[in-house]
């Protein structure tokens, strides 16, 4: 699932006048943004470089959106009809999901053997989160579009849970800049960054233009089976009461490996034939339960786009500093 | 001397190009984790990035082995040794299947737990500019700016060469305990445990740099010290990039001495009025 890219804002008016922004912000950003001078959230240097590139920084701008996470157990409506017995094969269409069948014969052992094992991704949850940031971003867009801006520098975005509760708070902010001398993008939709300052001095000078922050998430559910359980906890193999000798828990190997590579997909679904540049990549695994757990995968940069001729720099000079 | 680039005239030019087709677009979209300023050190080079790539294996470590004993825990240094083979393995398989000749800063992240070692690897494939398919892709946790540096010089990167070792911190006899209470003594039965895993984790990286073909290693890392589940074993890591002479001899960078004239920052200290 993804989340970002340019948002459709067509109907947001490039150029607020004097009346102050339009749209349906609230009254207070309304009432500051209309206020006459610029805010920033650009350090010093960065700000310096900014108004060297001939970007007039115009306001500090910021989108929010508070998400609740719904309950996944069985018997939920996220379940989307996978079951236990399924093997993969209730899956939606293009939804990543393996099962691994128990080799020892099933429940003529115990109640409690893990006769099934399971890894699928969960779309719900992406959708969910695509649907937190792709909102604070497309707020904080059409803030910029209030102003007039022409694009978004510097974007920061976080993510907290609020309070103690199953919530999630996105939070994305940047400041809105407009390129002296240049046309207003496509459809008045500012284009957005992450990069701010030199970074972005040396981005242009070399020869790519931002496009839009993009993110994504890929999330991926591990329900282990037998195997998975012995080598994970060091039980004792059933069989002949030997201990299993070193090997590869190719259960999990093969989640993380699907939750990075989903991430990496749902981003390239955004990109067409552009570039991302400067990824972040943030995985983490939660353990909701013995054998049961969530491998989360984050991804996110900046959609660049090249606007002239390929054309290197100089082999740089190797220099030793004297101090 | 080139000229200065006019900064504003090129982000007019950038921002305008917005409304027009793409120039020169690749033909499929590429993804990189290098910063700015390692996309253009590649390009100085005539590389390029193409891809985020991923490995990560996680391998079971069987029970009971971190129970008192002496000498190496081999099975806790099998399973590392073979993690991070299979991670590597994967990484390597990813970068050839979007045809890229290496994967360079390479993040290592490595956690040994009781039962299992988890290993992740994450980096960014890259490939000189219209360059031929490689035979083999290879490894390497050195930023895009030591791989320059490393290629300007004549040496290519040939893996990642990666070496552990789990020993037990030794017992003492009731009877040497008590002799020794009252001692300042060297307790050589530690110092030879710390020297065996140090020299049994190097024995493992440079065994799998040779086994790569390489000639030595550059930038080794190692990390050591007790595990958190079992305070009387000891867990030493060594890793590092596997390099090779591609060049006839080494080239010498000369790098030119500068003296830098800046004078310290003085900031101001807004406690001092209190």
């Amino acid at each position: 699932m993804v989340a970002s890219g340019p948002p459709d804002t067509g109907d947001v008016d490039p150029d607020p006048g004097a009346t102050g922004p339009q749209g349906d912000l609230p009254e207070a950003a309304g009432r500051r943004l209309a206020s006459g001078s610029f805010s920033s959230g650009l350090t010093v240097p960065d700000f310096a470089a900014c108004l060297q590139m001939g970007l007039r920084p115009v306001g500090l701008v910021q989108g929010f959106c508070v998400m609740q996470w719904g309950w996944y157990g069985a018997g939920s409506q996220y379940m989307r009809g996978m079951t236990p017995f399924g093997f993969g094969g209730d899956a939606p269409r293009g939804v990543y999901s393996e099962s691994y069948s128990c080799p020892h014969g099933g429940f003529a052992y115990s109640n409690e053997h893990r006769i099934w094992g399971q890894n699928y991704q969960q779309p719900w949850v992406e959708a969910a989160w695509a649907q937190g940031f792709g909102s604070a971003y497309s707020r904080m867009v059409e803030e910029a579009g209030a102003v007039g801006a022409h694009g978004v520098i510097g974007v920061v975005d976080t993510t907290r849970h609020l309070a103690d509760m199953n919530v999630t708070e996105f939070h994305i902010l940047g400041t809105a800049v407009v390129v002296e001398g240049a046309a207003a993008p496509p459809g008045a939709t500012p284009w957005t960054t992450y990069l701010a300052g030199q970074r972005l001095a040396k981005l242009v000078e070399a020869g790519y233009m931002p496009m839009s922050v993009v993110a994504a998430l890929a999330s991926v559910r591990v329900w282990a089976y037998c195997v998975t359980e012995m080598l994970m906890e060091g039980t004792l193999s059933r069989f002949g009461g030997n201990y299993l000798p070193v090997s590869e828990v190719e259960q999990l190997s093969r989640a993380h490996m699907a939750a990075r590579s989903l991430a990496r997909e749902h981003v390239r679904s955004q990109l067409g034939n552009d570039t991302l540049q400067g990824a972040l990549i943030v995985a983490n695994t939660q353990s909701l339960a013995q054998g049961d757990e969530v491998i989360e995968c984050a991804l996110r940069g900046t959609r660049v786009r090249r606007f002239k001729d390929f054309d290197p720099m100089d082999a740089p000079r190797p220099t030793v500093r004297l101090s | 001397m080139t000229e200065p680039i006019d900064l504003r005239a090129e982000m007019r030019l950038a921002a305008d190009s917005l409304g027009k087709p793409a120039h020169d677009p690749p033909s499929r979209a590429v993804t990189s984790d290098l910063s700015v300023d390692e996309g253009l050190l590649l390009h100085s080079i005539g590389w390029e990035a193409v891809d985020v790539v991923f490995g990560a294996s996680v391998v079971s470590i069987p029970p009971m082995v971190w129970t008192w004993g002496s000498g190496e825990i081999a099975p806790a240094s099998d399973a590392h040794n073979q993690a991070v083979r299979g991670a590597a393995k994967t990484l390597g398989e990813q970068c050839s299947h979007v045809r890229g000749h290496g994967v360079v800063g390479v993040r290592v992240e490595v956690d040994v737990q009781r039962h299992h070692v988890d290993v992740e690897l994450t980096g960014t494939a890259v490939r000189p500019v219209r360059g031929k398919d490689p035979n083999r892709a290879f490894v390497s946790d050195l930023s895009a700016r030591d791989f320059t540096l490393l290629h300007n010089a004549g040496w290519a990167p040939i893996g990642l060469a990666f070496g552990a070792s789990f020993v037990y911190a030794p017992r003492r006899s009731m009877g040497t305990t008590m002799r020794q209470s009252s001692q300042n003594v060297e307790l050589t039965n530690f110092t030879e445990a710390m020297y065996a895993a140090r020299e049994a984790g190097m024995e493992h990286m440079q065994r799998s740099a040779l086994d790569m073909g390489a000639q030595g290693i550059v930038a080794v890392r190692v990390s050591e010290g007790p595990m958190w589940f079992a305070n009387h074993a000891i867990g030493f890591t060594a890793w590092g990039t596997a390099v090779r002479l591609e060049a006839e001899s080494h080239q010498y960078l000369r790098p030119e001495v500068i003296l830098p004239l800046d004078d310290a920052v003085v900031e101001f200290e807004a406690q001092s009025l209190r």
